[in-house]
């Protein structure tokens, strides 16, 4: 309820201030300013890390530390510590995520992308990153589909239409030649572009923008605060990757759509913040009333919840390549691979679609299952702390998963969250694993080979 | 790296290997002369290279065990015997040790099965090839370094599932979990069913994983078809012909009975699958529209078919141990199994058993509910 009623204030702040936007601070009255100021107090902390240019050069591998034997095993353990306590804070229960995601990654092609501050420009690293989050997104995100639009001489420019197959994107992305960066970017063309061509998806998809942009400056025809109140009504989550610095539109667009804006320090730092928008979002527990509260009327075009739905799918069966041909129902034309519609048993040339027959949305059931490890993730494993806590230690000398024996002494100096015996027990079925597995169960499986769940 | 890894997954289910061994079915084959034919292809897999390494891993009711391991080969050895092969009498006789000490330890008190624990099974011989790659990669990272090459995975590591059982369609997410994590280690899985009806999930994880799924139709030919389609290692079957799949049959279990279901409906959110309507997720707990579920509702066959079908369900799933085995006591039946009154294109007509005729009942019943 908080960020509906922060969002109304902001929108009739804006209508009073339309004319001072290309200044950088707004001037906002009375309440807002205070919540605005807040806001800015609460994000200082986070930004204590000195930006990029006004780092001194750092000796990376002095923070490294060597035990006396010169080995960097305590580093590596600490380095797995993390992770672990990382993982003891999630949530353990089921979060609402939306799963058929679309998304429209917004590459700036301006001239500040040839910036060096970023090795070994920034526009030679946004590529490697942007082809690298394209691969995991797709992994994570099968039934997603993305889309590529370039900001580039003032004019959004579409690299890659809406597509649901990685090598697409991968293919238009990866020549660099045709990406060359030129003259000024323009968000509110590229957004604009991007709304356009996801205003006809169902409203039970997710529709995001990720903007990854280098310049400090936009150049824009109209007023871009109108294209971002079009943004929120058509419920588009805009997320920001600066490479600059926070330029207040772009912190605008993030909060008020629902994003995330994050301005990166250093290369490992960039790809942090991309790569955090890669699992899907997690849906707002409540998007019916704040669809009334903050978008307005119209929001998402029905009066039922538009988040949800259920949907009829079918699942085919796929024929070999050395079935007879016959006649496929979306090209006519004689192949002998395909996969079978279950309901009417038309043949389909490719998975996922519609069916042109009988209009079931036919899906292959592996690209739904490889999301469900999000649904019922693994219970963390606890840290066996001693040897006490060890029932019968003849009886489980060796890791249940992966039979490697256990370390019979136990090891001194362990970081917080490691066990000492390096046992880690699962709480079902109170078995005892390796670290190694601990973190391949987690981090891979999600599976426990012990209860089998 | 030279050798090739291979972890067999044998399923090693009392009540299924009996129901194998009857005399009435087509070619029996018992479990005696199954694990004798077994380790003579193990011997095979020993003998065809010296860095070959080899683990297995037996899938009894209710637990996984491992029963064999090269890289950390029991202590005590067996006397040896002037008319066999130390290293192949090594690996026989611990798995012969292993699998008696572990058929004779299981509980027979109670009456029902439980199901054999293959996704255990599995999912710790992908923790056994990861602990081998990450000692492996330690081992070779240094040199590598030096010479500035990429750190070496494994080179074909795989897996051999050898199952008797039904698909059990509780450990669908399980399964599914661990298909996906062999494709990230880029481990091959095969399968080879040896008895009962198809299975819908070792056909998707070889599929997936570029492996092959083969369903044994002369059971008394198991050895020869190990060694020629399971044998050469996946990087040399390129070049011979090995058995593919006839059709993949890309089915999913619903999240609600566990039944295998071709037409779902999916939530939105989540994507868990449910046999019929339902008005909340049971996964999210999300509330769907009720317009929506008039017109699902409405679009399924009217309602006694309905209650005759949903009433089926659960005897179905509650039971599909029994249900399988009898039916598979005369797996030759043709297909007109009996549809029941509702005889619907959807999930409750089909059960695990006929998969087969599936395609045929979705033609009569697909023509017959449109037209």
């Amino acid at each position: 309820m908080n960020v509906d009623s922060d969002s109304d204030i902001s929108i009739s702040d804006y209508e009073e201030t339309e004319n001072t936007v290309s200044r950088s601070k707004a001037k906002g009255k009375g309440k807002a300013t205070d919540k605005r100021k807040k806001d800015k107090a609460k994000r200082k902390p986070k930004d204590v890390q000195a930006y990029t240019w006004e780092a001194n050069f750092t000796r990376s591998w002095e923070t490294v530390q060597e035990d006396e034997g010169g080995s960097l095993q305590g580093a590596v353990n600490d380095w797995v510590a993390r992770g672990r306590r990382k993982r003891l804070l999630e949530p353990q229960n089921a979060i609402r995520r939306t799963i058929i995601r679309h998304m429209v990654l917004i590459v700036d092609l301006s001239t500040s992308m040839m910036d060096r501050d970023m090795r070994p420009t920034r526009f030679a690293l946004t590529l490697q990153y942007a082809r690298e989050f394209v691969l995991e997104w797709f992994d994570q995100n099968p039934l997603g589909q993305m889309a590529v639009v370039g900001m580039r001489a003032g004019v959004g420019e579409r690299v890659c239409d809406m597509s649901g197959n990685p090598q697409d994107v991968l293919k238009s992305i990866s020549d660099r030649h045709k990406l060359e960066p030129t003259g000024e970017p323009s968000l509110q063309n590229s957004i604009e572009m991007a709304r356009n061509s996801m205003n006809h998806l169902p409203t039970h998809s997710s529709r995001e923008i990720l903007i990854i942009f280098g310049s400090l400056t936009t150049c824009d025809p109209g007023n871009i605060h109108d294209t971002l109140d079009q943004c929120v009504q058509n419920r588009i989550r805009i997320s920001i990757v600066a490479l600059a610095a926070e330029m207040k539109i772009c912190r605008d667009l993030c909060d008020k759509t629902g994003g995330q804006f994050g301005v990166a320090m250093n290369e490992g730092h960039f790809k942090d913040l991309l790569f955090e928008l890669v699992p899907p979002p997690a849906q707002r527990a409540l998007p019916r009333s704040s669809n009334a509260g903050g978008g307005g009327p119209g929001g998402g075009g029905s009066s039922t919840n538009p988040a949800s739905d259920l949907m009829v799918m079918g699942f085919p069966t796929r024929l070999p390549d050395t079935s007879p041909p016959s006649l496929c129902v979306c090209h006519s034309e004689l192949r002998s691979k395909g996969f079978l519609c279950p309901r009417c048993l038309a043949k389909i040339c490719d998975v996922p679609t519609d069916c042109d027959i009988c209009g079931l949305m036919i899906v292959s059931s592996p690209h739904l299952a490889r999301s469900y490890h999000h649904l019922f993730p693994v219970k963390p494993y606890a840290a066996v702390a001693s040897f006490d806590a060890v029932a019968d230690v003849s009886s489980s000398p060796s890791c249940h998963a992966c039979s490697k024996p256990f370390p019979t002494t136990v090891s001194q100096n362990v970081a917080d969250g490691m066990s000492a015996i390096g046992r880690y027990r699962c709480p079902d079925c109170n078995t005892d694993f390796c670290s190694d597995c601990d973190v391949f169960v987690h981090d891979v499986i999600h599976c426990c080979p012990g209860c089998g769940k | 790296m030279d050798g090739s890894h291979l972890s067999v997954v044998v399923d090693l289910s009392p009540s299924q290997w009996h129901l194998s061994s009857l005399q009435n079915q087509p070619y029996p084959l018992d479990l005696s002369s199954f694990i004798s034919q077994l380790l003579a292809f193990l011997n095979a897999h020993i003998a065809s290279r010296h860095e070959n390494s080899l683990a297995v891993f037996g899938a009894f009711p209710g637990k996984s065990v491992l029963l064999y391991s090269s890289a950390d080969p029991p202590t005590e050895t067996p006397p040896s015997d002037a008319n066999s092969f130390p290293a192949f009498r090594l690996v026989n006789s611990t798995i012969m040790h292993n699998i008696v000490q572990h058929l004779e330890a299981l509980d027979d008190s109670s009456d029902e099965e439980a199901p054999s624990a293959l996704v255990g099974a599995l999912t710790k011989a992908l923790c056994y090839i990861n602990r081998l790659t990450l000692e492996f990669n330690a081992s070779t990272a240094n040199a590598n370094a030096t010479e500035g090459l990429e750190p070496l995975t494994l080179s074909d590591p795989r897996v051999l599932i050898l199952s008797v059982s039904p698909d059990q369609t509780a450990s669908y997410i399980p399964v599914m979990n661990s298909i996906f994590s062999a494709q990230k280690l880029k481990v091959t899985i095969d399968a080879c069913q040896i008895y009962g009806s198809e299975t819908v999930f070792l056909q998707q994880a070889a599929h997936l994983t570029g492996g092959s799924y083969i369903y044994l139709e002369r059971r008394d030919a198991l050895l020869q078809y190990l060694t020629m389609a399971f044998l050469p290692p996946p990087s040399i079957r390129q070049t011979i012909s090995v058995p593919t799949q006839d059709k993949i049959d890309f089915r999913a279990a619903c999240f609600c009975h566990k039944n295998i279901v071709d037409v779902g409906f999916v939530c939105s959110v989540c994507l868990s699958i449910f046999c019929q309507p339902v008005p909340v997720c049971s996964t999210c707990r999300t509330k769907f529209p009720i317009k929506t579920l008039q017109r699902l509702n409405a679009a399924r066959p009217s309602l006694p078919l309905t209650s005759a079908s949903q009433s089926r369900n659960p005897s179905v799933s509650s039971t599909p141990q029994k249900t399988n085995g009898r039916s598979s006591a005369t797996p030759s039946r043709p297909v007109e199994t009996p549809l029941g009154p509702g005889g619907l294109p959807h999930s409750g007509s089909i059960n695990a058993h006929n998969i087969n005729g599936a395609a045929h009942h979705g033609v009569q019943n697909g023509l017959g509910s449109s037209g």
